[in-house]
């Protein structure tokens, strides 16, 4: 599993380069990868249906006990193999739908990154590895949204979802470590079995809201949808793999994924069914308020997705078994769907509803794709849609205290996506038309070939549910549930309470299809809602957020180096008399009065030089005075050191004051005139702060003095710098030797500070330019 | 600036400077001196220089290198140009300076180069250790002794990195400012 991923990460970064030397045929490898991955999964699957979870542990921070753990089990399997057996077809489907396009290279290499990043994801058996690659997908969904990044609305929308999915991902990186805290370990085998102790913990709650915040973001769930339509900006590939089967999923993923360890609860059970409920409905609502058909696609994914998390919500065996065997059916026929919205734009031009009709004779394929993936969506018979809204009814109404509620929730949106379904799987091709939609080009096998296999596949699972679906499902239920289950999915259960409410759902969204233009004209009557709704809230917040760091930016980073400096100096003296303040010694002033009479003479003529320099220097009306005098101040420095016994500190001392001041000659003739620019009082400001910092520091000097230092430090290197460092100046061998890694720090600095000078004063901004 | 006195000696001093401060730099493990001083001497005086001279002539005296060449004929062996060229670049370049067939190429060294070359050397040092399954700037010294420098060991190759990129540091920003 470890080299599955590996050799995506590889391919991914090899794509652009492949695209070079492959031209059109790039998607030939690209489709490859999937597909053998798909396979080995297969080779895998009798051994994880005959119930083993299968494990592989790769050493990556053993440190922080976060391990590349990779985990494979029904659920993940199932996911695993929807990703991968998706990605194979998606992969050349791009290749026909962006066939010509110059960044093809990196559109596979993002499309690839995120592949093998969510199938990191569903295999991952550590929840921090999993946290990586959930972020992984989030990056490479933004970079696949942003794709045709000439457009204004295709930026914005992929910040969205970076930023909705970001903002998710932060809360569940919290959640997932304190779910690590009260379970007491990262492993997620472990995890699952640990699942009473976990809901038990003080930390529950807190680990519970952060987690939902971060599935919720990602699957889009009220009130965080909206990013989802917005994304429909990407590529129909695009929006086909990650945005209706595989990434908005992984929030549903992960609530299955997390079920046994934190399910079972009030809190979950009755947050889920109600953002999953509301989700459900207003997604619904939505769908039928549009025209377009990727948008209306994205609506019913949103509802679909709710459903989903309701379903989680309910936790029952059989709402969560009607929960996987939903999710497969849909991920099937609403991905067939895309593809199919993608091949009318692609041959049309044109995306709304109300233009496209007749297309069943120039686009044969593709309409074939349509109605079969539309009558799996509506839940027609012999179809893999059919078992699933018949469980998902079954599900809803077990006996419980909400069963008509959440009855209501599902037959609302079933007869919108009966509806949806007609519009698009029968309205677009094969209503009889006056005038069919001209097409710019004829289908393509490579558009058409991809969902007609998608839409058969869910007629094949429908006809012939026992033959491998049953199992990979049961497992995928049981590593929900926990414990063993057996069920059959049948696609004949009798003449039942659900067989009725299916036709009756078939026949009211007949009904709402046919007054679907009425629903659209009420379209505009909700413009008022939708200004209170979270999408406006969203554009709100961030340009509050922009305006108040720009705010805060202009307050701090004045540009004047004399606020910058004042505001360390005064950060630094409150810092060192607060400390001191509080628990610092007192200063024995009396018997220290005693060593000034032991002043040398050469002590007192500096001071004699210094003192006077420093008055003279405030004084100082000419910048050259002002420079010359404070080489005075620096060399006198520099004496001081030579007579305290450091010929190194002074050597460096006098040179880099020579380099000051003969730097400050060369440039002084540029400068601008020497003028005092601030007011008398201001300057007196800064007077007072280099007293009061000069005072600090005298006295913190004072203090440490008071006490003999007792520190081994200076004998070991007086002891083994000639011994180790072979070299008989110990702070020269310090510098190089004991602590060059220090030394090697400060000269990084030194080389990052001249290319930092080389920016400011070389590429100096013209007016009016953007910083 | 144009000091006359100044601009005269300050080629005289040059070499001297630079010398002072390679042997300074050697002499750093024993006594006072060291990379970093070193450095410091050195780019002083090439500040010096262009304080007097301007930019210009700094870079084009120090930081220059002419490389003189001319395509290798059809004909002509490899062996045969490569002797040629090495002769037209160490003992003829005053002549062929001016020959016509002859085609003058320049590199130059930029400051940042120098930079860079002194960070590698210092950060090169330390991973002499890695190799040998040591930690990072683990030292290793040789058990000879050359006058002057002193015991060569992995320790003097960082000081040598210091001095360079001291250097390069320096004479960035003075080429900087003093060039606009």
């Amino acid at each position: 599993m470890f080299l599955a991923i590996l050799a995506g990460f590889l391919l991914a970064f090899a794509a652009p380069m492949l695209y070079r030397w492959l031209g059109k045929w790039v998607y030939v490898p690209m489709a490859l990868l999937p597909l053998s991955i798909f396979i080995y999964l297969l080779t895998l699957a009798p051994a994880v249906l005959g119930g083993n979870n299968l494990g592989e542990v790769q050493q990556w921070a053993p440190s922080l006990n976060v391990n590349l753990h990779f985990f494979l089990d029904g659920l993940s399997l199932l996911f695993a193999l929807l990703i991968t057996g998706f990605g194979t077809l998606i992969m050349i489907y791009a290749g026909g739908y962006l066939k010509g396009h110059p960044l093809l290279g990196r559109f596979y290499l993002y499309l690839t990154l995120f592949m093998t990043a969510m199938l990191g994801l569903v295999l991952a058996g550590n929840i921090i590895s999993l946290f990586i690659f959930w972020e992984l997908t989030s990056i490479s969904s933004y970079l696949l949204i942003g794709f045709g990044h000439d457009k204004e609305t295709s930026r914005s929308s992929a910040l969205q979802a970076l930023l909705v999915t970001g903002l998710g991902g932060l809360a569940l990186m919290a959640g997932l470590i304190l779910v690590g805290m009260a379970g007491e370990t990262y492993t997620l085998s472990e995890l699952l079995e640990r699942g009473h102790v976990v809901t038990q913990h003080a930390l529950y709650l807190p680990a519970l809201v952060l987690i939902l915040l971060g599935a919720f973001t990602k699957s889009a769930q009220f009130p965080f949808h909206f990013w989802l339509p917005n994304a429909m900006a990407a590529p129909t590939p695009v929006s086909a793999y990650l945005h209706s089967a595989t990434m908005v999923k992984a929030g549903v993923y992960l609530l299955a994924r997390l079920t046994p360890v934190m399910g079972g609860t009030d809190e979950w059970q009755y947050t889920l069914m109600l953002i999953g409920g509301v989700t459900t409905i207003l997604g619904a609502l939505l769908a039928t308020q549009h025209v377009d058909l990727k948008a209306i696609l994205a609506y019913t994914t949103i509802s679909a997705l709710g459903l989903l998390v309701t379903m989680t919500g309910i936790g029952t065996a059989p709402a969560l078994e009607a929960m996987v065997v939903f999710l497969l059916a849909h991920a099937l026929y609403k991905g067939t769907f895309f593809l199919v919205a993608g091949n009318v734009d692609h041959a049309t031009g044109t995306r709304d509803l109300t233009q496209l009709t007749g297309l069943s004779g120039s686009m044969r394929f593709t309409a074939i794709a349509a109605l079969l993936a539309g009558m799996s969506m509506a839940g027609l018979l012999p179809f893999f849609g059919f078992i699933g809204k018949e469980l998902v009814y079954e599900a809803t109404l077990e006996e419980s205290p909400f069963r008509w509620m959440l009855f209501a929730v599902s037959f609302f949106s079933g007869m919108v996506f009966v509806a949806v379904a007609i519009a698009i799987g029968y309205g677009v091709f094969w209503r009889r038309a006056v005038k069919a939609t001209p097409l710019q080009h004829p289908d393509k096998a490579m558009l058409y070939l991809p969902p007609v296999i998608l839409a058969s596949t869910g007629l094949v699972f429908g006809l012939l549910p026992g033959f491998f679906v049953t199992p990979l499902l049961r497992r995928a239920a049981e590593a929900m549930l926990g414990v063993e289950q057996v069920f059959e999915l049948a696609l004949w259960h009798g003449f039942n309470l659900v067989l009725g409410l299916s036709l009756l759902t078939v026949a009211l969204g007949y009904v709402v299809y046919r007054f679907s233009n009425r629903l659209l004209s009420y379209a505009n009557r909700f413009n008022g809602i939708y200004r209170l709704g979270p999408a406006n809230l969203y554009q709100l917040s961030l340009k509050g957020f922009l305006a108040g760091a720009t705010k805060i930016t202009a307050a701090i980073q004045n540009g004047y180096l004399r606020s910058y400096i004042a505001a360390i100096i005064t950060a630094h003296i409150a810092l060192i008399v607060l400390s001191l303040w509080k628990d610092g010694p007192r200063l024995e002033l009396t018997n220290r009065l005693q060593e000034l009479s032991q002043l040398r003479m050469y002590e007192v003529v500096l001071l004699l030089m210094i003192v006077p320099a420093l008055i003279f220097l405030f004084k100082s009306r000419s910048r050259l005075t002002s420079i010359a005098v404070m080489g005075i101040i620096g060399y006198s420095m520099a004496l001081f050191y030579i007579l305290f016994g450091a010929p190194d500190v002074a050597a460096t001392q006098l040179l880099i004051e020579t380099l000051t001041v003969v730097i400050f000659v060369l440039i002084l003739h540029k400068l601008p005139a020497f003028r005092y620019l601030s007011h008398a009082s201001e300057r007196y400001k800064y007077v007072l702060l280099s007293l009061a910092f000069g005072a600090m520091m005298t006295y913190v000097i004072l203090i440490v003095k008071q006490y003999p230092l007792d520190s081994q430090l200076k004998a070991y290197y007086g002891e083994n710098s000639y011994l180790l460092g072979q070299g008989r100046n110990i702070v020269n061998v310090i510098l190089v030797d004991f602590r060059a890694l220090d030394t090697l720090g400060e000269i990084v600095v030194l080389a990052v500070a001249a290319i930092g000078i080389l920016a400011m004063l070389k590429l100096r901004m013209q007016k009016g330019d953007k910083p | 600036m144009k000091t006359v006195i100044l601009a005269v000696a300050i080629r005289i001093l040059i070499p001297i400077f630079i010398i002072f401060s390679v042997y300074t730099l050697f002499r750093g493990h024993n006594h006072p001196g060291g990379g970093f001083i070193g450095g410091l001497i050195g780019a002083i005086a090439f500040v010096f220089h262009t304080m007097t001279h301007g930019p210009q002539q700094t870079v084009d005296t120090f930081l220059k290198i002419n490389l003189y060449g001319y395509p290798r004929q059809p004909n002509q062996s490899r062996s045969l140009y490569l002797m040629r060229m090495m002769r037209v670049n160490v003992w003829r370049r005053r002549k062929m300076a001016y020959h016509p067939e002859i085609k003058e190429r320049m590199i130059r060294v930029e400051p940042i180069y120098i930079i860079a070359t002194g960070l590698l050397l210092a950060a090169g040092s330390g991973v002499v250790g890695l190799v040998f399954g040591q930690p990072f700037m683990h030292a290793y010294w040789a058990d000879f002794y050359i006058p002057i420098i002193g015991k060569p060991g992995t320790p003097i190759l960082f000081d040598i990195g210091v001095y360079l990129l001291v250097i390069g540091v320096v004479l960035k920003i003075t080429f900087v400012m003093s060039e606009e």
